[in-house]
């Protein structure tokens, strides 16, 4: 069979792998060993994986947006590829970093923690930068506009995992009435039938072809849906799994196309058949380039064809190795050396025999005690059953130290373990949710026994199919462990280090170190020496930390107990996590009907909570937003302006007990309002604070239209219902919002009622017949509107409430009816000024939370004879009635010419004393502050101590620059005290 | 009616309805008022919808409904039927006509691409023909009306563009 080559470059070399190939497939394939550097010491380190658990092989993929950490033994290569190696300057033969190593007495255990204490200054200046710089394996990646999206699903069953016990599960759900979701993060069926010689058949067929008639049965039944390349990443309470899919496996990335699917999945069931890990043996220099898991190294022989070394090296303390061995002598090579901690007459027959048969030297009851190299292995110090060292070339070492099922998801769904001392391993004890778990996942190493539990387990549910499966293994199902977790070092030098955790550079060294100081909890001790914080999260190796640390501690490994397995199981991509909510979608948007109109008005827009609002409208390029606003609130005290309200809250109410309702919600009475007209209304909370503001329109006794403020639309309907609905059930009321169903137009100026008149010329706008505050429905072509008299800026102005449909050509009208006025659209920055000028508050400017009606000299707007209101009685609490509480004022500077900044002090002292030592006694703070082009100068509102005692004073406000400007305290109401140009 | 897009499994259209939402007891009284003007009697469980030739409608909660027009009507029959229905003192008719965007979902990969913005479960057996939901789809409440072979998606006015654009963004990812 001929493979077709692809072409990618590591470290600006060119290589030749083929396709489907991992880029550490490809590399072994070319032979190059080393691929990186190691995080603190600047090792070298080469390719010790060939699946997802990979500590050592990350890499840079630069045509990625230089994606950095990429596992090598995951990521496939595709044309065109540029890799780059990490963490190693200038070069990844000669790296600079590596001085590291040397120093390394210095970098042990609680480095970080111990050090940068001083002297001061320090840690700002220089420790700061300089750890910043150096974190981190790869360099950051490049800004780039993710395509990833979200997928949900929802299902009857999750299986996880697509090998052997994941397919046996999915035979028995194929053709159901179960909606199966079947993830499998390779890209194609199998686990361990691919990726090991252990099976020789299954139903007399070659697993190969099992597999094929297996995928295809799942794919024509309709109950399945498949997922590969998906890993799943999170088991969340309850029953919600997350997974991450890569949409470009073997490709390159498509800018239009999403890169990656973030998969969130509700089910009933989790069948977790996600397989197991194989752990490493700790010995010294157990990093170097050339060491290799030995089930990896067979996953290289059968998945990807590449042959890692010809002659290397077995090391184990298990039965599993026989595999590796057939599968390398059955393809005509010949391990240099057998090294099996075991005694012999604990080794099975079969692997015996393979060793006899092929003349491999074999080394029961031995130990591999290190390895020599610097770039890579060279030779294996071997300590034989006598006790003496004997040393072997070789260039690769495989490593077995036993098999941990892998419990992460299990764990994450907080399913309890438990220790098995046939396997060594932490296994699933007790589940916490609907989960099942099958196979090595479970501790199940027996296929034999695999069908029995697939039955058992699967009993509960209904209509299965039956399986009728039958395995012809290639060796003995016996499964055989001696503890073996490090072994002891010969040779001691700065150079060799014996490491628990590769990706982190922790060595055992450094678990003894933590002990001895007294970290011997095993969270703690995690924490203390980082082991298995890395990306890796110690897959191959945390339980060996366990192992060590019970030694220690002279505990059993069961009472060490695990650290907590937390989500997510691998790294997931921010992009995937955000999804397609970035850019133009970070946010939901609200428009109003009018938007498209603003929008060629150069409409400049301020959010409001998710509304686009106008803010202000430039006139030219040229003009600033303060020329803006300044133009716009002096013509509309001239003329006339119109200000787009569509987004303010407006809310329906009715029922037989609408009035009672409407008087308990707000502070104002309504009971002799009469109908047809509006209220100035107050909303205050259970403890007497300003929640909201708005205007109450009676249309009768039974049914009120309210509005609210726009950022408070939505939870102002809340709290009506809520009350509704739990403290006066009794209540027969009702509300709707009614917010979107009309666009409001807030007209204002001397000339509005020109203006109404001509847009709506069979409508009687006098005084008499519109005073203010009144109301009424009117016919508008082929539809209702509604004009309320009010103002928000203290000029004559009227609210027009519209269909959206109509808004714009009404919206339209007006302008054309006031070409001679020169009519002007505002934005919500002028809406401010004018009404600051008024001393009008805004709910959550001039409020914050703490602010009573009586601190804002709206005690008016209390119905003293009403017998209850919300907030009522936390209006007459001692500290609400304080004289001293902080009270809405109005300050104008004394010198005209200078601004008064918002949020600053006011407080009674010319002079700061600088620098400022002693607390500045601060009065209160400036909650409003605009420039006047009506009065020409400015005025702000303040929030000051005893403020209303003030009235007429002078006090002082703080500036940018720590200066002070004095001004004059005055009644918050700047322009027409009297209401005048209102009620014109 | 708007076609937005329409290839291979999907097909989606922006389409003009016009609709009353309802608040009462449901009783009698509630029942009389509303059939009176569109010959429908309101469903009793939560979530249900039932229809006619001219009206969908449908229970949102305890005490609320909601009556969609198939068809476009006259702007000034539906104020002429919210005036009526709300001479029943005792509930409250609101003209959401204009206040909501209507869209409709079809076609057989309709589920998929409405899952990429939605957690919400549309298999048959949870989501059955003429029942209805108020869940949120790209982030904004929305209700989804389960007709015989589509959905009618319906959201507040203001957010239509935002949602007609992740609608479409759906589809072409």
């Amino acid at each position: 069979m001929t493979e077709s080559k692809i072409y990618f470059k590591f470290d600006g070399k060119k290589y030749a792998g083929n396709e489907g190939d991992t880029i550490a497939a490809a590399l072994l394939r070319n032979n190059v060993r080393l691929i990186g550097r190691s995080f603190k010491y600047h090792r070298p380190r080469g390719i010790y994986t060939c699946g997802i658990e990979e500590p050592n092989a990350l890499v840079q993929i630069i045509n990625e947006h230089n994606e950095p950490n990429v596992r090598a033994t995951v990521k496939k290569i595709y044309e065109g590829m540029i890799v780059k190696s990490q963490n190693r300057w200038p070069s990844l033969k000669t790296d600079l970093g590596s001085i590291n190593n040397i120093l390394s007495p210095i970098f042990s255990a609680g480095f970080y923690y111990k050090t940068f204490m001083g002297p001061k200054g320090f840690w700002k200046n220089v420790y700061e930068p300089l750890i910043r710089r150096t974190a981190g394996l790869g360099k950051p990646p490049k800004e780039f506009k993710s395509k990833s999206i979200h997928q949900h699903h929802n299902v009857d069953v999750i299986i996880v995992g697509g090998g052997l016990s994941g397919l046996l599960a999915a035979r028995k759900f194929a053709g159901t009435n179960y909606d199966v979701l079947l993830v499998e993060r390779e890209d194609a069926f199998g686990g361990i039938l691919k990726n090991a010689n252990k099976i020789k058949s299954i139903n007399d067929q070659p697993t190969d072809e099992w597999l094929e008639k297996t995928e295809r049965l799942i794919r024509n039944s309709n109950n399945i849906k498949i997922l590969k390349n998906t890993l799943v990443t999170t088991y969340n309470f309850s029953d919600h799994l997350i997974a991450l899919e890569d949409k470009n496996v073997g490709k390159p990335q498509d800018n239009e196309k999403p890169e990656l699917v973030l998969h969130k999945i509700r089910t009933k069931h989790t069948i977790l058949a996600n397989g197991h890990i194989e752990r490493f043996i700790t010995f010294r220099n157990n990093d170097l380039p050339g060491v290799m898991l030995a089930a990896s190294f067979e996953k290289y022989l059968n998945r990807y064809s590449v042959v890692p070394d010809e002659s290397p090296v077995i090391f184990t303390n298990n039965s599993s190795t026989f595999s590796l061995l057939k599968s390398l002598t059955d393809l005509g090579h010949r391990p240099k050396a057998y090294v099996d901690i075991r005694d012999q007459k604990n080794i099975e027959k079969e692997t015996l025999e393979l060793l006899e048969k092929f003349s491999i030297p074999f080394y029961p009851k031995s130990e591999v005690e290190g390895c020599e190299g610097q770039k890579e292995v060279k030779k294996v110090s071997i300590r034989t059953k006598k006790n003496k060292i004997s040393k072997i070339k070789t260039s690769m070492l495989c490593v077995s130290g036993g098999f941990n099922p892998d419990i992460h998801l299990f764990t994450q769904s907080k399913g309890l373990l438990k220790w098995d001392k046939d396997h060594l391993t932490f296994k699933p004890d007790r589940i916490f949710q609907k989960t099942i778990t099958l196979g090595s996942v479970s501790g199940n190493f027996s296929y034999e026994k695999l069908l029995v539990e697939v039955e058992k387990k699967l009993s509960e549910f209904e209509g299965l199919n039956e399986l009728e499966v039958k395995f012809e293994l290639n060796g003995s199902e016996k499964f055989q462990i001696k503890e073996l977790w490090e072994t002891k070092h010969e040779k001691k030098s700065i150079w060799s280090k014996s490491f628990i955790d590769l990706q982190n550079d922790v060595t055992t060294k450094d678990l003894r170190q933590a002990v001895n100081e007294g970290f011997n909890r095993i969270e703690h001790l995690k924490r203390f020496t980082t082991n298995s914080m890395g990306t890796d999260q110690g897959k191959i190796s945390s339980i060996n930390a366990l192992g060590i640390v019970s030694k220690i501690l002279k505990k059993d490994i069961s009472e060490v107990g695990t650290t907590t397995y937390r989500p997510p199981y691998s790294p997931v991509n921010f992009s995937a996590i955000a999804g397609r909510s970035t850019y133009e979608f970070y946010d939901p948007e609200r428009k109003t009907p009018l938007h498209s109109w603003h929008v060629k008005q150069n409409a400049v827009f301020e959010n409001v909570g998710q509304w686009k609002r106008p803010w202000y409208f430039k006139k030219s390029e040229d003009e600033t937003m303060h020329q803006a606003v300044q133009r716009e609130a002096e013509q509309v005290r001239k003329t006339a302006g119109i200000l787009d309200g569509s987004t303010l809250g407006k809310i329906e109410i009715k029922g037989k007990d609408a009035l009672t309702f409407v008087n308990l919600m707000y502070t104002n009475s309504f009971t002799k309002m009469k109908p047809k007209t509006g209220r100035y209304a107050l909303m205050l909370g259970e403890d007497g604070m300003v929640k909201d503001d708005g205007i109450v329109c009676k249309i009768n006794d039974q049914h009120f239209i309210v509005t609210t403020t726009t950022g408070n639309a939505a939870s102002v309907l809340a709290h009506m219902e809520e009350y509704s609905q739990t403290e006066w059930p009794n209540l027969n009321v009702y509300m709707n919002s009614i917010t979107e169903q009309f666009a409001t137009f807030n007209l204002s100026g001397p000339k509005s009622r020109v203006i109404m008149s001509r847009v709506f010329n069979d409508i009687d706008f006098s005084n008499d017949q519109f005073p203010f505050m009144s109301f009424n429905n009117f016919k508008y072509l082929d539809t209702e509107i509604r004009i309320l008299r009010a103002s928000f800026t203290g000029e004559l102005g009227y609210e027009i409430y519209v269909p959206p449909s109509h808004a714009l050509k009404l919206w339209q009208r007006f302008f054309i009816s006031s070409r001679d006025f020169d009519l002007v659209p505002y934005g919500t920055e002028t809406m401010h000024l004018l009404r600051a000028e008024k001393g009008y508050i805004i709910v959550g400017q001039d409020t914050d939370g703490t602010v009573t009606p009586l601190d804002l000299n709206l005690n008016w707007m209390i119905g003293k004879k009403k017998k209850d209101f919300i907030g009522k009685r936390s209006l007459t609490r001692t500290d609400i009635v304080r004289e001293n509480r902080k009270q809405l004022v109005g300050l104008v500077p004394v010198d005209k010419t200078l601004g008064i900044e918002e949020g600053q002090h006011v407080i009674e002292h010319k002079d700061l004393s600088l620098p400022i030592k002693d607390p500045v006694d601060m009065l209160g703070h400036v909650t409003s502050s605009y420039f006047s082009p009506n009065l020409n100068h400015s005025v702000a509102m303040a929030l000051i101590r005893g403020g209303k005692r003030k009235i007429g004073s002078r006090l002082f406000v703080s500036t940018e620059n720590l200066n002070t400007i004095a001004v004059e305290v005055v009644e918050p109401n700047f322009i027409d005290p009297k209401n005048e140009r209102m009620m014109l | 009616m708007t076609t937005l897009t329409y290839k291979d499994g999907i097909e989606i259209n922006q389409v003009t309805r016009q609709q009353i939402t309802l608040r009462g007891k449901g009783d009698g009284a509630f029942a009389f008022a509303v059939n009176k003007e569109v010959s429908l009697l309101p469903p009793s469980d939560n979530l249900r919808m039932v229809d006619n030739d001219r009206f969908i409608f449908a229970k949102q909660s305890f005490d609320q409904w909601v009556l969609i027009s198939k068809n476009k009507k006259d702007d000034q029959e539906i104020l002429r039927m919210v005036s009526e229905i709300n001479k029943n003192e005792a509930m409250l008719a609101s003209n959401y006509s204009e206040g909501q965007s209507y869209f409709e979902i079809s076609g057989e990969d309709k589920d998929h691409y409405l899952n990429k913005l939605t957690h919400f479960d549309f298999r048959d057996k949870k989501f059955p023909a003429s029942t209805m939901v108020q869940t949120l789809v790209a982030r904004i409440d929305c209700c989804i009306y389960k007709l015989e072979d589509k959905y009618l998606i319906t959201c507040g006015k203001s957010y239509e563009d935002y949602l007609r654009d992740r609608l479409l963004d759906a589809v072409n990812l």
